[in-house]
């Protein structure tokens, strides 16, 4: 997976980036590509701990795991942070890249940033065990995310700025507007000095929008888990 | 021998309509591309990019079509891997037919599912796009078929070359993305061809994404419903290459790896 993932997002920068960037009348378009891209790479490695899940209801792990002595929101919360944790592991290497192209202007912003993006990444965790948990078919939660990740990545500002989003759908803009995906690319892009093309005024706010995502999904998660978990029903 | 290869076609279309889930999953994100991803684009472009192209939905609903076409016909290949790895292939050569009619039938229904797959999406193409004459669709079906075999034959001869799934899932990786991104499927060909002359693009790179099957085959679909870039002959040689080729290789690799397994 790592090494997809990492030819994915090499020629991603390599061609399409370097490529599209020719073609569109936006200044510095490479630059914010790379930056969504990174924050793109984060969300698919974090989704994945949903498989898992699969996986673990599978091979009978499910049942190890509810024996263990630890609360039903400890699991939740462990299994949450250790996928985001995973998923930013995985992405390091591909974000040192990316920030060798794009560059640091002020590590201190960077550094709250980088705090965004692990709760991002949590977050996003949280949401992937809560519908794996929810929906309880390994079949239809992969089309479920298949469909989430076209959706979620393409309407968001991860690829292209949100006066452009708007212009070409006023419903694109709205969903893109409330988009955790727009929220993380965003403040990556602040945290690495792209700050032309970002759509809010102040950090706080997509800072304070990832928050409220991964409280959101930490809750549901644990309400969820705590009530379908027992019992078994994985098909 | 024609009812031999009928009986690999619905092995393996039973095969493909096992994986309806994450058929709809790929559809899904083809259509989010078009209909999201495309009309933001046709709001991004700069102005010379405008007077070559018109319209990005327009440009780019073609190459998506291509790309569709080439992830599912590509997805026999991991059959085969899956396969060689569970030791099928036994099963596969103990049967009535020759070895030829196995590795015939594999690539020819590996490159039908391609086209079951595409069609929707051509069809999408033709509907917000244009419709192309009756000499000109019998053109695009036929270059698409000569496509669809030789991704399908391309599959095969990677995953019965490589033992391991990491293996045939890194090589896989590599070729979608060579063939995806080095190509006019997104962008058009002169883009590439200016980051050449600059020396921003290496210049093998310039040359493989003109001789890329995938750009050949949506400048086609583009020539005929949008007009440029213009139709010339080049475009169905270079398919018709690559399909030979990777048919004949395909048949070859299958045949001769699949025994010495």
């Amino acid at each position: 997976m790592v090494i997809m993932r990492a030819i994915w997002f090499v020629s991603q920068i390599a061609f399409f980036g370097l490529i599209a960037s020719r073609m569109v009348a936006v200044e510095d378009y490479f630059r914010y590509y790379v930056g969504g891209l990174s924050v793109m790479t984060l969300y698919s490695a974090a989704i994945f701990i949903g498989f898992d899940i699969y996986e673990e209801a599978e091979h009978g792990v499910f049942e190890y795991l509810l024996s263990l002595p630890v609360t039903r929101r400890q699991l939740v919360l462990g299994r949450s942070i250790g996928g985001g944790l995973r998923a930013f592991i995985y992405v390091a290497p591909l974000m040192c890249i990316a920030l060798y192209v794009i560059g640091i202007a002020n590590p201190l912003n960077f550094l709250i940033a980088l705090f965004s993006l692990f709760l991002f990444a949590f977050g996003v965790s949280g949401m992937s065990i809560t519908l794996a948990v929810a929906i309880k078919s390994s079949d239809r939660f992969d089309i479920l995310m298949g469909v989430l990740d076209a959706l979620i990545v393409r309407l968001s500002t991860a690829m292209y700025p949100l006066s452009f989003v708007k212009e070409a759908n006023p419903l694109y803009g709205w969903i893109a507007n409330f988009n955790p995906v727009t929220y993380a690319a965003e403040l990556f892009r602040w945290g690495a000095g792209i700050e032309s093309l970002i759509s809010f005024d102040n950090p706080l706010l997509p800072l304070l929008g990832i928050v409220m995502f991964f409280g959101f999904f930490m809750f549901v998660g644990i309400v969820l888990y705590d009530k379908s978990i027992e019992g078994g029903g994985w098909r | 021998m024609k009812r031999h290869i009928v009986y690999i076609l619905e092995n393996d279309f039973r095969n493909f309509f096992r994986y309806k889930w994450w058929l709809v999953g790929l559809i899904s994100m083809n259509l989010a591309d078009l209909f999201i991803m495309a009309i933001v684009y046709n709001r991004m472009l700069n102005p010379e990019i405008i007077q070559q192209i018109k319209s990005y939905f327009n440009f780019f609903a073609p190459g998506l079509t291509v790309t569709g076409l080439f992830a599912s016909a590509f997805m026999i290949g991991r059959e085969v891997n899956m396969e060689k790895r569970r030791e099928v292939h036994q099963y596969l050569l103990s049967l009535p037919m020759t070895r030829f009619e196995l590795a015939f039938g594999r690539v020819l229904s590996g490159g039908l599912r391609g086209m079951m797959y595409m069609s929707p999406l051509l069809l999408t193409c033709f509907a917000f796009v244009g419709l192309p004459t009756l000499t000109q669709f019998f053109i695009i079906l036929c270059v698409l078929f000569f496509l669809a075999m030789g991704i399908s034959g391309l599959s095969i001869a990677i995953a019965v070359s490589t033992r391991s799934i990491d293996k045939f899932v890194t090589a896989r990786g590599l070729v979608y993305y060579l063939l995806f991104f080095c190509s006019s499927v997104f962008y058009p060909f002169s883009l590439i061809e200016q980051l050449g002359r600059e020396g921003k693009f290496p210049l093998f790179l310039v040359q493989f994404a003109r001789i890329n099957p995938l750009s050949n085959a949506s400048d086609l679909i583009r020539s005929f419903l949008l007009g440029t870039p213009s139709f010339s002959p080049e475009m169905i040689i270079s398919v018709l290459v690559f399909s030979v080729v990777f048919t004949g290789l395909a048949a070859f690799a299958y045949i001769k790896l699949i025994e010495r397994a």
